[in-house]
């Protein structure tokens, strides 16, 4: 393979491709959901994050500002959790408006992450979303299918094939040289993605952010980068192996319409119809029974709650409740929720098995379809995945536990029993010294871990590229 | 000649693919909607006996304080389910089912969500409505895209010219099969679906069926305007598949995108705070200012004392409403830009025959925006009759068994709206006849 040959024929399909009518309404398109995407993509981030922080702010603020009072009242008044978007969510919008973005926090009870924009939208919403990473994932590969489905089939059908062989350029060349002038062409769609995206990355990396987030974005670049580098090499293959231009549009066409429309949504819903999702309704039953079957708080006669009483009468040595060393209701209380926390936990993660199971057929798909696997890594790097909202729910739930549990203990601690002399209610400074919540993302580290499949999948796609791009530099016809 | 064009119409292989195709994923679309169904079904049954165990249950233990009872109490709003949700499942698998609600503040538990896998939610349903709107048009793109252009790189239109007198006849003849078997296709699958998924053909089936006939023509119009072009096949797969992006994907999502950043709803979580705080604050108030509140709404519970420093539940109650009250300016706001958020959807849509399909679909299906707020609204009144049913005996100091409990079983929901045929069928008709004009036009001189 002589370099300056594959240079020569890669710039001859950038020049043809530059004087083509669809370069021009590509470009032109490209440039207007660019900044469209860009744009929108920036506003809803700045605009949600500005109004969240002022509301996770204010939230803190009034649970500070209450009065003295009994700490159990301060557990049912609880707080809230307010999702923040990743910067890179201007990226990738991934999941961002199909899951909840505030939760109320309150002691006995696991809420919903309420308010999703999904529950505040029309219809419209299921035709998708722009925004970067959707120009990158769906539109920019039917680009590279315009431009290059009549790379080698047209100069077969115009016998410039022939020609260019018997001017002693061997076949690998002319494959390797047609596949760099179309990664090449991508990569202007790709660039200048990646540099408005720098800006925001820059702009928006504060403290300890800044490597993480510089990090999830190099991850992307190179991930792009071997994607374009995949289609690029279906295309010129699909190319090598038409007879005609014609037919190899036809088959690319038929391609990213599989690929990228019908098999992963077919997948998804394939995978929903094999399991289907429990309602909340019959969740609750059953979380309920389960909590009924360790012991029945409400009932005064239940044995498991009554065998509790006895044992810490005993173990105290006094005979009645009121004469314990703590106040007896709080350590209830603390001993219920951590039972009920943990039966709804059973519970919960019962449910994302079943969410797991549903997406596994998807997931693994990846390995006939790169799409796939673009897809959930750009998710997953963007912050925008579905375990980057668990992490969120996972951090608001153990602050809800350690906010009630707190609760309770001070309670035990500081509140008399009942007909015992005290005062009922505590200093309001106990309110000021329990932390406000903070949200921090997954590490990168896990998020590599998560999307292992996927990067595997990705992985191979790209060797699998260049073991067809060189099986067909020796069998590429050249009639 | 119909029988001639029939006859290698079925021996190309593009016929046979689309058939294939489109009943295939037809009849998973119908499947779907009927797990879709079953599942709606099982979740009525389980709120009825989840409603009937924790009323048994809890009366068992709070006979005595009705007050105390009601705080746990839940009650079930349901919409009633229609069958023909199915076909186009739209917002309904975002927006919950049913709520159960105590008789405390509403605002706090009116908008809590059900269980739905997110990565499901994004990819959308497959439901009839999207063979509908995305694959039937890409099988019409497929089956007319070298309508003409075939004939011309075959090299039999020269034949063809010689032997028909009109050329532009035959082309019609020709896209006329083409589309008479995708429309034949179209109403296999729908009466498939009327009779799988058991849906009346009543007025909203056949408005919908109208619809996705009219929804093809538009297409088929579209398709028969870009080959008047009389350009080569290449070029037709590419300006017909970039239409379908730009219709399908682009468009849409450009508009849904404006319409979230434009009208952005910070009031739905303002609304929410307000409500905790408007209630709990009221604990450290003096008593009045609660009862201020919730009597100037409800005169009719002035007769009743409220003891000044020990707890009551009229106390109690009251200042869980004076939360919703707090709460209130904010939560209508926060409606009415949802529906602004609708209603500019909707005008846009007028202009784009996809997005008008797809918001109609959810429209006459009953799976819209506008049918989860009308049960919102009936949510809200709901509530008021429960806690106003209640108020009285839990002041009254009645025991548990006073109540008829047996008549609290799920309530339901059903909205009902009237349908415009005009705004539904109006516009599309309006732009598949310029189309169809212009196509004609150009191929006039054939």
């Amino acid at each position: 393979m002589r370099k300056n040959v594959i240079v020569l024929l890669a710039r001859q399909l950038w020049q043809n491709a530059f004087r083509s009518k669809v370069m021009l309404i590509a470009s032109v398109l490209m440039v207007f959901l660019l900044l469209f995407s860009a744009y929108s993509g920036w506003e809803n981030y700045h605009d949600q994050n500005y109004t969240r922080d002022i509301m996770q702010h204010e939230v803190q603020e009034s649970w500070e500002n209450n009065p003295d009072k009994h700490p159990h009242r301060m557990a049912h008044y609880g707080s809230f959790a307010f999702r923040l978007k990743h910067v890179l969510s201007v990226f990738d919008l991934g999941m961002e408006n199909f899951v909840g973005n505030a939760i109320f926090l309150e002691a006995h009870k696991q809420n919903t992450v309420n308010f999703s924009e999904a529950s505040m939208s029309t219809g419209l919403l299921r035709f998708g979303e722009v925004s970067l990473a959707m120009l990158l994932k769906v539109i920019v590969p039917l680009l590279i299918f315009y431009l290059g489905f009549h790379t080698i089939a047209q100069e077969r059908e115009n016998g410039t094939l022939k020609l260019l062989i018997g001017q002693g350029i061997t076949r690998m060349e002319i494959v390797f040289g047609k596949w760099l002038g179309l990664f090449g062409l991508s990569l202007v769609f790709l660039v200048a993605v990646f540099l408005v995206l720098l800006f925001f990355v820059v702009l928006e990396s504060h403290d300890g952010l800044h490597t993480d987030s510089l990090l999830r974005y190099l991850v992307l670049l190179v991930s792009y980068l071997l994607f374009f580098a995949i289609l690029s090499a279906i295309t010129i293959l699909v190319s090598a192996y038409s007879k005609t231009a014609k037919g190899a549009l036809v088959k690319l066409l038929g391609i990213w319409l599989l690929f990228v429309i019908i098999v992963p949504k077919s997948l998804q819903a394939m995978g929903y119809y094999l399991y289907p999702t429990p309602s909340k309704i019959e969740m609750e039953t059953a979380v309920e029974h389960d909590l009924v079957q360790i012991g029945d708080s409400h009932n005064p006669d239940d044995p498991h709650f009554k065998a509790l009483k006895d044992s810490v009468l005993l173990a105290h040595n006094v005979d009645d409740v009121a004469d314990l060393p703590f106040n007896y209701g709080g350590f209830v209380m603390a001993t219920g929720e951590a039972l009920s926390t943990e039966v709804y936990h059973k519970h919960q993660n019962q449910l994302y098995e079943v969410y797991g199971k549903q997406n596994k057929l998807e997931r693994y798909s990846a390995f006939v379809n790169p799409y796939t696997a673009i897809k959930n890594l750009s998710m997953a790097f963007s912050g925008t995945d579905f375990r980057s909202f668990l992490h969120f729910k996972d951090q608001a739930e153990t602050y809800r536990y350690k906010l009630a549990q707190e609760m309770n203990r001070l309670q035990m601690e500081l509140i008399p029993n009942k007909g015992k002399a005290g005062p009922n209610v505590i200093s309001s400074d106990y309110w000021k010294n329990f932390p406000p919540f903070e949200y921090d993302f997954l590490s990168i580290a896990q998020v590599f871990k998560n999307e292992l499949t996927s990067l595997l999948a990705l992985l191979l796609w790209s060797v699998l590229a260049v073991v067809g791009l060189l099986r067909s530099s020796s069998n590429l016809k050249a009639l | 000649m119909y029988s001639l064009l029939f006859k290698s119409f079925f021996r190309t292989k593009i016929f046979l693919v689309s058939l294939v195709l489109l009943l295939t994923v037809g009849l998973i679309s119908i499947l779907i909607g009927k797990q879709y169904l079953v599942k709606q079904e099982n979740t009525l049954i389980a709120a009825q006996e989840f409603q009937e165990e924790s009323i048994k249950k809890n009366v068992m233990y709070h006979n005595d304080d009705l007050g105390l009872l009601l705080y746990y109490l839940r009650f079930t709003l349901a919409k009633k389910p229609s069958n023909i949700n199915a076909v186009s499942i739209g917002q309904s698998d975002v927006n919950p089912l049913l709520q159960a609600v105590t008789i405390r503040g509403l605002e706090g538990q009116k908008y809590d969500t059900d269980f739905e896998n997110p990565s499901l939610l994004m990819s959308g349903n497959l439901d009839l409505g999207f063979v509908v709107i995305y694959l039937f048009p890409l099988v019409l793109i497929a089956m007319t895209f070298n309508l003409y252009s075939e004939e011309k790189e075959w090299g039999t239109w020269r034949i063809l010219a010689a032997q028909t007198s009109g050329k532009a006849a035959f082309l019609y003849k020709k896209l006329f099969v083409r589309v008479l078997f995708v429309f034949a296709v179209l109403i296999l699958l729908m009466f498939m679906a009327s009779a799988i998924l058991q849906i009346p053909m009543n007025e909203n089936f056949w408005a919908l069926f109208l619809q996705s006939v009219l929804y093809l023509l538009f297409w088929s119009t579209l398709c028969f305007w870009v080959v008047s072009f009389l350009k080569s096949s290449s070029f037709n797969a590419l300006a017909l598949i970039s239409i379908w992006v730009v219709l399908t994907i682009l468009l849409p999502a450009v508009v849904n995108n404006y319409v979230l950043n434009k009208y952005q709803v910070p009031e739905a979580l303002e609304a929410m705070v307000e409500q905790r705080d408007g209630y709990h604050e009221k604990w450290d108030m003096e008593k009045n200012v609660t009862m201020d509140g919730f009597l100037e709404a409800y005169p009719q519970f002035k007769k009743y004392p409220v003891p000044e420093d020990e707890f009551s539940w009229i106390w109690y109650y009251g200042m869980q409403h004076m939360g919703d009250l707090t709460a209130r300016e904010t939560s209508a706001e926060m409606m009415e830009k949802v529906m602004l958020r609708n209603k500019v959807s909707e005008k846009v849509a007028l202009f784009v025959p996809t997005m008008h399909a797809q918001l109609s679909f959810n429209n006459l299906a009953g799976t819209d925006m506008v049918s989860h707020l009308g049960f919102l609204k009936e949510l809200t009144k709901y509530h008021e009759k429960l806690r106003l049913d209640f108020y009285t005996k839990i002041f009254d100091n009645k025991p548990a068994d006073s109540v008829d409990w047996s008549k609290y079983k799920v309530a339901y929901y059903t909205g009902k709206r009237n349908i415009d045929w005009v705004y539904l069928m109006l516009p599309t008709l309006l732009i598949t006849v310029v189309i169809g004009a212009l196509g004609a036009y150009r191929l006039r001189k054939l």
